[in-house]
């Protein structure tokens, strides 16, 4: 490994790490006690969001602590949480939840689609257009686009009316699937299952001995 | 970007692409796969097992990583608890926020008990949100409970227990309910059906997902759900670091440390659910793994010092495809979708050593014998790995099409310069899934009264291999039985708390001449960055 160091700035510390290292290595290295700004060291986990300035840009950029490689001169601080609002109420016991997303979520039409969230958003998603879309009433589109989203906060963080696109996305994502049609495949499986129509098979399953388990299992798995 | 070294061999990565494609590699038979998997699979490997000299699996087969931490003391000393005086009571307590703990927590709730969670890390914080796959339910026309049965015996390879099985795969198709009610959005099919794919080991299309972000989609529904029952206590960053027993030796409660002001709080419950999943950061015979940095096997210790019975602790499922460069994302898994897709395995010298689609174990294995034999490509840092040949993909379905299916993958390469459509990646197995746990029942429950366990802690199910999306459902089915059940333990006198177990434990450490004080419950790994 390269013992190379570069000299970097954390929470305005300035201090040297070995060269390669992600910004979590780094906070390790240099004694950190960090247990809120870590989790799936993935990129999908959302709990190590930094802020970060390179030497010689003159803007501040953001992205995830595990996936983010220190370079000489980065002035970097963590941002493991940031204050967002959250809408109280239980999904299975509304009607049609999605007709209440104004009455939840009322702080939706104040976005001015600014697009400060969208430069903030480590997983490149253009979280101006989510809420754009939200506004519209293209809900189904809008959730296509927030699979991604890994509830990181940064773009609550740059939004300069205080709103939460990732809460209200996520508000509109169980809405929306919650009044969709009950699938007929699952419908039919339940019914079968509420009938008893496997009970006695599994009662011979059970009684079953080693080998016969075996040979039966084969059997099962050739006749498919 | 890749170094010099890589980008040298790479080319002939390229210069047999072509070749490789017209290469049809047969599936290996029953005595060639024992074989392979008997010489270089890390679950044969002799000296990477011991017979465990403590506690009621005396005598059983584990790894010297979790043995390690079962015939040792705990650096934690107890002795300034006042165990007249919890600090909290309720009904039920749920240790773990991943995808079994908060299911089990909403359950005991909504059966009427008093529940608190409490949770390592932040909640939600698990292996489950990066179950990226999807989920077996037999829900597909083609399909039943029994097939599911069936698929999941036959790739345990008969050493599950066939009524936990059973549970499992019967209870499929309910729990798909409970998670469309909550307003989990799987996917679709033009006629409005759940749309099932096939996985590798399974003889029906099974596999439920949400994109390439399963796990991930869940589990912020979930924690959704659980931040709008707010009669559930939620404690962040206080890891379990030892559960309480009562005079009859039945489970009332645990201690918590809460890291942040550094000093323990007593809980007192009538019943405990252990939630906190398994134990890759043990980095068992030296593995990277692709485990969140809070799976360090606590519920193993936790539960063996207070007498419940393991197992199956001595297999583990290594993933093929885990990332050896660059360095940071060492571990980290590259999905199953892409072999089946008909990426190829390929050596330093611009073979393909193995067909792609055989079981992880077959395949991890061969990865291993390629390395070991001198045919493995070395990264800067000294790791060893072979390609991923991803660009044969993207050339056989038309280009943009990695990127439209694997948004996740490619953004995660984009972001270091690698293009997985025209490069192809280095993997090397990597530590995935503890195979076994802490023997339940069907109500979850632990040969320890009122001690439950759900998710992969528990152990029983998966036998020697696990299904690839079997744990995705064994987390909620688990969860939810043993969450039911554990509230049901309401009326429950818990009586004293005490740690009568801890001592007699002791005990025979003592009379076995073993004095090794461990960090146990380990709960974060020491990882001594720098060389």
């Amino acid at each position: 490994m390269s013992k190379k160091l570069v000299s970097i700035y954390i929470e305005g510390r300035k201090i040297k790490v070995p060269e390669g290292y992600t910004v979590i290595e780094a906070l390790w290295d240099t004694g950190h006690d960090i247990k809120r700004g870590v989790g799936c060291l993935s990129g999908l986990c959302g709990a190590c969001a930094i802020a970060y300035l390179e030497k010689g840009s003159k803007r501040v950029r953001f992205g995830l602590g595990c996936q983010t490689i220190v370079k000489e001169g980065m002035n970097i601080t963590v941002m493991p949480f940031f204050p967002s609002r959250t809408a109280n109420y239980i999904i299975s016991e509304m009607g049609k939840p999605i007709e209440k997303l104004r009455e939840i979520y009322p702080e939706l039409d104040t976005c001015k689609n600014c697009g400060f969230c969208t430069i903030a958003c480590p997983e490149w998603i253009n979280v101006s257009k989510v809420m754009k879309l939200l506004k519209e009433g293209k809900y189904e589109e809008a959730t296509e686009m927030m699979l991604d989203c890994i509830l990181c906060g940064l773009c609550a963080s740059r939004c300069p009316y205080g709103i939460a696109p990732q809460f209200i996305s996520l508000f509109v994502q169980r809405a929306i699937s919650h009044e969709k049609p009950f699938p007929e495949n699952l419908k039919k499986r339940l019914k079968e299952i509420e009938e008893m129509k496997y009970d006695e098979e599994w009662g011979r399953i059970l009684q079953m001995s080693d080998e016969e388990l075996v040979e039966f299992c084969k059997r099962i798995r050739e006749e498919a | 970007m890749y170094s010099e070294n890589l980008l040298e061999n790479m080319e002939l990565v390229e210069k047999t692409r072509e070749s490789r494609e017209k290469q049809q590699l047969p599936i290996l038979n029953e005595k060639k796969k024992e074989k392979l998997l008997s010489s270089f699979h890390p679950d044969y490997r002799l000296s990477g097992f011991r017979a465990l000299r403590v506690g009621v699996n005396r005598g059983d087969r584990t790894v010297h990583e979790i043995a390690d931490l079962l015939e040792a003391f705990s650096s934690f000393d107890y002795r300034e608890i006042n165990f007249e005086k919890p600090d909290l009571e309720t009904d039920v307590l749920v240790l773990g926020g991943g995808g079994a703990g908060i299911t089990a927590a909403l359950f005991a709730h909504s059966a009427g008990a008093k529940v608190i969670l409490a949770t390592k890390l932040r909640l939600g914080n698990s292996n489950t949100i990066m179950a990226l796959g999807g989920m077996q339910a037999s829900v597909s026309e083609n399909d039943s409970p029994i097939r599911h049965f069936a698929d999941t015996m036959v790739a345990g390879k008969f050493q599950g227990r066939r009524e936990l099985v059973k549970a499992m795969v019967d209870d499929g198709p309910s729990i798909v309910k409970w998670l469309l009610d909550l307003g989990v959005n799987f996917d679709r099919d033009e006629k409005g059906n759940l749309l099932t794919k096939k996985a590798g080991g399974s003889i029906a299309p099974r596999i439920l997902s949400i994109g390439d972000y399963t796990g991930l989609n869940i589990i912020k529904i979930l924690k959704d759900e659980i931040r709008n029952r707010p009669e559930i206590e939620i404690l962040e960053f206080a890891p379990a670091v030892e559960l309480t027993t009562n005079e009859f030796g039945e489970c009332n409660g645990a201690i918590l440390f809460d890291l942040e002001r550094k000093r323990f709080v007593l809980v007192k419950a009538k019943s405990v659910i252990l939630a906190t999943g398994g134990s890759g950061r043990l980095h068992i015979q030296g593995f990277q793994t692709s485990n969140n940095f809070g799976a360090t096997g606590d519920a193993i210790v936790l539960a063996y010092r207070a007498g419940a019975k393991l197992e199956g602790l001595d297999s583990f499922q290594y993933h093929p495809t885990g990332i050896v460069y660059p360095d940071h994302m060492v571990g980290v898994l590259v999905t199953e979708a892409i072999r089946s897709l008909g990426a190829h395995l390929v050596n330093s010298k611009g073979e393909r050593f193995i067909n792609e689609l055989e079981t992880r174990d077959v395949v991890a294995a061969a990865m291993i014998k390629e390395c070991e034999e001198g045919k493995g490509i070395k990264t800067p840092s000294g790791r060893v790995g072979v390609w991923l040949d991803t660009p044969v993909i993207e050339e056989r379905y038309g280009k943009g099409f990695l990127k439209k299916k694997f948004p996740a993958l490619f953004r995660m390469f984009m972001r270091v310069k690698i293009n997985i459509e025209k490069q192809p990646l280095l993997v090397y197995p990597t530590l995935h899934y503890q195979n076994g746990g802490i023997l339940i029942d069907e109500k979850g429950e632990t040969t320890v009264k009122n001690l439950f366990v759900a998710g992969e802690a528990a152990g029983g199910i998966h036998g020697k291999n696990r299904l690839m999306g079997n744990s995705l459902l064994d987390i909620f089915v688990f969860g939810r039985r043993a969450g039911l059940a554990a509230a049901r333990r309401k009326y429950n006198e818990p009586g004293k708390q005490t740690l009568s177990h801890l001592e007699r434990y002791y005990q025979e450490l003592k009379s076995l001449r073993i004095t090794t004080v461990a960090k146990t419950p380990r709960i974060f790994q020491e990882y001594i960055v720098g060389d």
